[in-house]
């Protein structure tokens, strides 16, 4: 379809490539939600042993994010910039929400907002922050060479991660929502020194925190964040605590093979990686499916990133090109962190991968972004070769 | 539009190419992690998988269903038991558990050995799963249990817990033996019910395992298993016994008689309802003991089977002296255990013999071929082919002129002879279709043989073939093939597919499936099945089974003598199938000898005389009223059994009996409201169930001289 790098420009064009790619993964993941979840959801007396309870929740959310995503994909995305601000004012009162008694506690961690439907807040950030920082930089203009357009760009989310940080207790929510400034600031200011710099500092740093936390691991100055860095460093020595549920990831990983034990046949799901629907979902499709279904799904979410970068750089101006951009870096940033997590790579912490893991706010409010990615190809217009 | 139309410039698109290369350069820096996970540690994590599965989850054992008789007593349960199991690394712990420990063990358990115990634990101190005793019952744990749990006194018993499991017991040993079949330790049944209803009597395992919770600690969750499902047979065991009594009796009587052996290669016995399929008993000898199925002991007396499965004529039957020289190794032992594990009543198949005339008469008048008021003339042989083939008084010059019912009642071969040429060949095995020879019953259980290859069809049917098939030679049946024919051949003509199973029951006791009779098709016009009562009534007042009459009652009923292999005129398969009461058929019942150990088989006897003394006890017991006069030995004979029938919990039975005992001199009142009296009298099946149930375990409910076994030394009184 495609030929070389250009999209054929004519108005009102609609990305089916990509269309495919999130059905494919949306399918792909209601599958695997059903196959990792259904075994504990029937031994689970308070889902009235229900196999499809998890796969009935976020099979709603799907369809309900598909009609949002439609309704977007169909509104010119031009009126989400003058919300900007408000966007972002909303979030922070929302994140604040969960203090009131509209929170929510699911499993010890205080994160929801009952809203009639159970709600994320931490989720509805990530999308006020792309149309805020788009539109920021868009106002912004050549200003954003300079040292001060820069450090103000890069402060921007810093309140939000704070707030979802300590708030929602939710630091991989924070982590994610600075990447995703932070790769916007990237692709907008046109300076590459700076970056390396900031990602070399931070590397630096980074070690330097896993080289104390070793020389200290007899003490326990660093809480449990020190732990954490201890169990990534020899899972086998925590086996039985923190380490249980990464190690267990790993198991699953390993004993897949080549090709996996086949769809359904996981027995990692069954106990021993503790609720598999979520965060470690990647680790039973490598048991299930293989090495072979792991990296399929890599290479989708691959070629995902792929159309997004295609329609960003052929996106009619500056804001849509960003917003495009910007979820282009959620995407990227979730997917990355999630598989470095499952195999180990990082030290542990709850990401999920999008699309596939269970959550019903994070799918829908994915789905609402690839709704803005539509609107944005949809105005791409013909220009001629 | 808002002004700011400016384009993504040069700059931010390069920028864009620069995250998507970073990002595949992240995926692909990945994607070789997850290979280096899966070739570097792939098998270690496979293994570590595995041996996890065991560790963490830990199974919970489901009950398998019982077997009960139509009365509710069990036939086969399942017991709960508990392993010893030892822990070594919890019991050494501390020092002071092991010695603790070690004498409270002692103390609660006598086949408990210290020493070997002391040793596995030296030897393997970390081990958590050591299985000292096995299959004990809580009695025997409970003593220890108590003191394990009184931690105030004993603190320091540890390291020792008890694995539950199921083990199946038969409370009755050998009775029924061919119909239940046995389980082993897997819950795997071997033949009869436990291998046919395997699957309806075992449950889902349930399960114990352990997870993550929220602050990451191991929790554990039960899941409940959940048991089989009962199922409720029509074998009356009451009935059951009486049969197998008597089939022991009979072989006590002619063991070693002409050579030595038992006294028959097989007796076989099938009771059932004519008026809906059920099997009220079914047994043969020998039989094993369904507690312990491979003692060899049982096979003492059989004769030897080799490795095709069939019977050596040659070798001798297996003593205790020869067995280990018939019986070298597990594989020609089992040979013997198999075949003696078959349900002789459905697997063996045999020439039925005389007992297939009243079906060759059948097809006569039903296809109306005949009319009934034929004559035929004996002359002691008659020319088929190129063969003479001879009637059984063929010394004393033949029969001479016969009816059909004559020729029914002297058992004539030369008259059925003549009747089968009147019928014809496809007429014939028409009605051998009809009354399902050559085709399965599909009686619930398991190992029924096929005979298709066994029966003859158009093609290799000769004038010969015919001829010897109108007496029942030449084609291959099996028992139960025949009593389930024979039964629509009386009761109207409905063919009833034979069950053994009424009815299935969750383990709460609610009904899950009540299987009801089957009527499969008609065989014979409610006429037709007059007309042969009518002639097997003669045969038992005036033919060959006068002497399977039992005292007080009037039967119907046709006898068989039937040439078998090695085809030398010596060896018989003799047998009687009949019915009770004569005018109104509620049960048929067939008695099978398959070569009597004696110097002249040749003798119906062999099996009326096994048919007159079940039926002697069997049909009082079914509160069947007697319609015919006792003569004075018969008073004897009965009184002499009374003796034995009476017992206090069977207080209903005994008053029937005398009811029953007095019927002669008030015939006429009972003729006046016989009906009203047998059914106000009779109690219903819910009624004894309930009675018996609880109350009146299965054995001693009518014998309480025996010892609970079906086959007891406590019965050598000869009934004649």
């Amino acid at each position: 379809m495609t030929r070389n790098n250009r999209i054929p420009k004519t108005k009102g064009y609609i990305d089916y490539t990509l269309i495919f790619i999130i059905l494919l993964l949306l399918g792909f993941g209601l599958i695997m939600v059903y196959s990792t979840s259904s075994y504990e959801a029937s031994m689970s007396q308070a889902l009235h042993n229900n196999a499809a309870y998890y796969l009935n929740k976020q099979a709603f959310a799907t369809i309900f994010g598909l009609g949002a995503m439609f309704v977007v994909a169909l509104l010119p995305y031009h009126i989400w910039e003058k919300v900007a601000a408000i966007g972002y004012g909303v979030s922070v009162v929302l994140i604040l929400l969960v203090l009131t008694p509209l929170g929510m506690e699911i499993n010890g961690a205080r994160r929801w907002l009952n809203l009639g439907i159970s709600l994320q807040p931490a989720e509805i950030s990530k999308l006020a922050m792309i149309i805020f920082l788009a539109s920021l930089v868009v106002r912004l203009g050549g200003k954003i060479s300079t040292r001060r357009g820069f450090l103000t760009v890069l402060a921007v989310p810093l309140p939000i991660c704070f707030l979802v940080w300590v708030v929602t207790q939710n630091l991989s929510s924070a982590i994610i929502i600075f990447s995703i400034g932070f790769i916007m600031l990237f692709v907008a200011s046109p300076d590459y020194k700076k970056f390396i710099l900031l990602a070399l500092g931070g590397i630096i740093l980074a070690a330097l925190a896993v080289f104390v936390v070793v020389q200290l691991s007899h003490t326990s100055f660093f809480g449990y964040r020190g732990q954490r860095i201890r169990t990534w460093l020899d899972p086998e020595a925590y086996a039985s605590d923190t380490g249980f549920q990464t190690l267990q990831a790993l198991y699953a990983i390993g004993s897949g093979g080549l090709f996996g034990k086949g769809l359904g046949q996981s027995t990692q799901k069954l106990g021993f990686v503790p609720e598999a629907q979520n965060d470690m979902i990647f680790s039973i499709i490598c048991e299930e499916l293989g090495l072979f279904g792991g990296i399929c799904i890599i290479v989708l979410f691959l070629l995902m990133l792929w159309r997004l970068m295609l329609i960003a750089v052929n996106a009619p101006d500056q804001f849509g090109g960003l917003l495009v951009a910007g979820v282009m870096g959620h995407i990227a940033v979730q997917v990355i962190l999630n598989v470095a997590v499952v195999t180990n790579t990082i030290p542990n912490t709850g990401i999920s991968l999008p699309f596939i893991s269970y959550g019903g706010s994070s799918v829908m409010f994915l789905l609402i972004e690839m709704g803005l990615v539509f609107s944005v190809s949809r105005s791409i217009t013909f220009i001629g070769d | 539009m808002s002004g700011q139309d400016r384009r993504f410039n040069k700059k931010m698109q390069e920028k864009l190419v620069a995250l998507f290369l970073i990002v595949l350069l992240a995926f692909v820096g990945l994607s070789i992690r997850l290979i280096s996970i899966t070739r570097d540690n792939g098998e270690q994590y496979k293994k570590q998988v595995l041996s996890q599965q065991k560790y963490e989850s830990t199974i919970i054992p489901f009950k398998r269903g019982d077997i009960l008789d139509s009365k509710g007593n069990k036939l086969a349960s399942s017991e709960k038991v508990y392993n010893l199991v030892i822990d070594s690394k919890n019991m050494l712990r501390k020092e002071e558990y092991l010695d603790a420990t070690m004498s409270a063990l002692t103390q609660c358990f006598s086949e408990f050995n210290e020493t070997d115990v002391r040793q596995y634990i030296n030897a393997n101190p970390s081990s958590q799963y050591y299985v000292t005793l096995k299959q004990l019952t809580y009695d025997e744990i409970a003593p220890f249990v108590e003191l394990m749990n009184d931690t105030k006194n004993n603190p320091d018993i540890k390291g020792v817990w008890f694995e539950e499991e199921y083990k199946r017991v038969y409370p009755n040993n050998e009775l029924a033996c061919d119909v239940i079949g046995f389980t082993g330790k897997d819950n795997v049944g071997s033949y009869g019910l436990e291998q046919y209803y395997n699957d309806t009597l075992n449950g889902v395992n349930g399960r114990e395992y352990g997870y993550l919770s929220e602050d990451e600690t191991l929790e554990r969750t039960v899941i409940p298993s959940s048991d089989g499902y009962n199922i409720v047979t029509t074998i009356d065991g009451n009935v059951q016994q009486i049969v197998e009594k008597y089939l022991y009796e009979f072989n006590e009587q002619y063991k070693n008689a002409a050579r030595a052996g038992n006294g028959a290669n097989n007796t076989g016995c099938i009771i059932m309802d004519v008026n809906s399929g059920e099997i009220l008993a079914m047994a043969s000898y020998p039989c094993f003991n369904l507690n312990d199925p491979r003692n060899t002991d049982a096979l003492l007396g059989s004769r030897f089977v080799n490795d095709k499965g069939r019977i050596e004529y040659e070798a001798n039957s297996i003593t205790e002296e020869n067995m280990a020289e018939l019986l070298p190794d597990d594989v020609s032992i089992y040979q013997n255990l198999n075949y003696m594990w078959k349900n002789f009543c459905i697997s063996n198949t045999y020439e039925p013999g005389s007992v297939a005339k009243p079906f060759t008469v059948a097809a006569g008048l039903e296809s109306g071929r005949m009319t009934g008021n034929e004559y035929y003339t004996c002359n002691g042989q008659l020319h088929v082919g190129d063969h003479d083939i001879k009637c059984h008084n063929y010394k004393l010059g033949g029969d001479g002129t016969l009816s059909v019912q004559e020729a029914v009642e002297k058992s004539c071969n030369v008259a059925l002879m003549l009747m089968g040429r009147q019928i014809g060949k496809t007429t014939f095995l028409e009605y051998q279709e009809k009354f399902n020879f050559g085709l399965k019953t599909n009686i619930d259980l398991y190992g029924e043989s096929r005979t298709n290859t066994l029966v003859f069809n158009e093609k290799n049917m000769g004038e010969t073939e015919l001829a010897t098939s109108t007496f029942g030679q030449g084609y291959n049946v099996t028992m139960i093939q025949m009593i389930t024919a024979f039964a629509s051949l009386v009761n109207g003509g409905y063919y009833y597919e034979p069950h053994v199973v009424k009815r299935i029951t969750a383990p709460d006791g609610s009904t899950v499936k009540n299987i009801s009779p089957r009527v499969l098709k008609q065989t014979v016009s409610a006429a037709t099945s007059a007309k042969i009562v009518q002639y097997c009534n003669g045969v038992v007042v005036n033919g060959t089974g006068k002497t399977a009459r039992p005292a007080g009652y009037a039967i119907g009923g046709k006898t068989g003598t039937a040439e078998t292999i090695p085809r030398d005129k010596r060896n018989y398969v003799v047998s009687f199938m009949g019915y009770a009461p004569a005018d109104n058929p509620q049960i048929a019942i067939y008695v099978v000898v398959d070569r009597p150990n004696a110097v002249y088989q040749d003798d119906a006897k062999y099996a009326t005389r096994i048919v007159r003394s079940i039926l002697t006890e069997v049909l009082p017991y079914m509160n069947i009223y007697m319609t015919e006069e006792l003569s004075e030995k018969e008073l004897a004979e009965l009184e002499e059994l009374d003796i034995t029938i009476k017992h206090p919990a069977m207080e209903e039975d005994e008053t029937g009996e005398e009811g029953e005992g007095t019927a002669e001199e008030t015939e006429d009142v009972m003729d006046a409201n016989g009906g009203d009296i047998t059914s106000s009298t009779r109690p219903t099946d819910e009624e004894m169930q309930s009675d018996n149930v609880e109350t009146a375990p299965l054995t001693g409910a009518i014998f309480n001289i025996e010892t609970g076994q079906p086959v007891s030394e406590a019965d050598e009184n000869d009934p004649e």
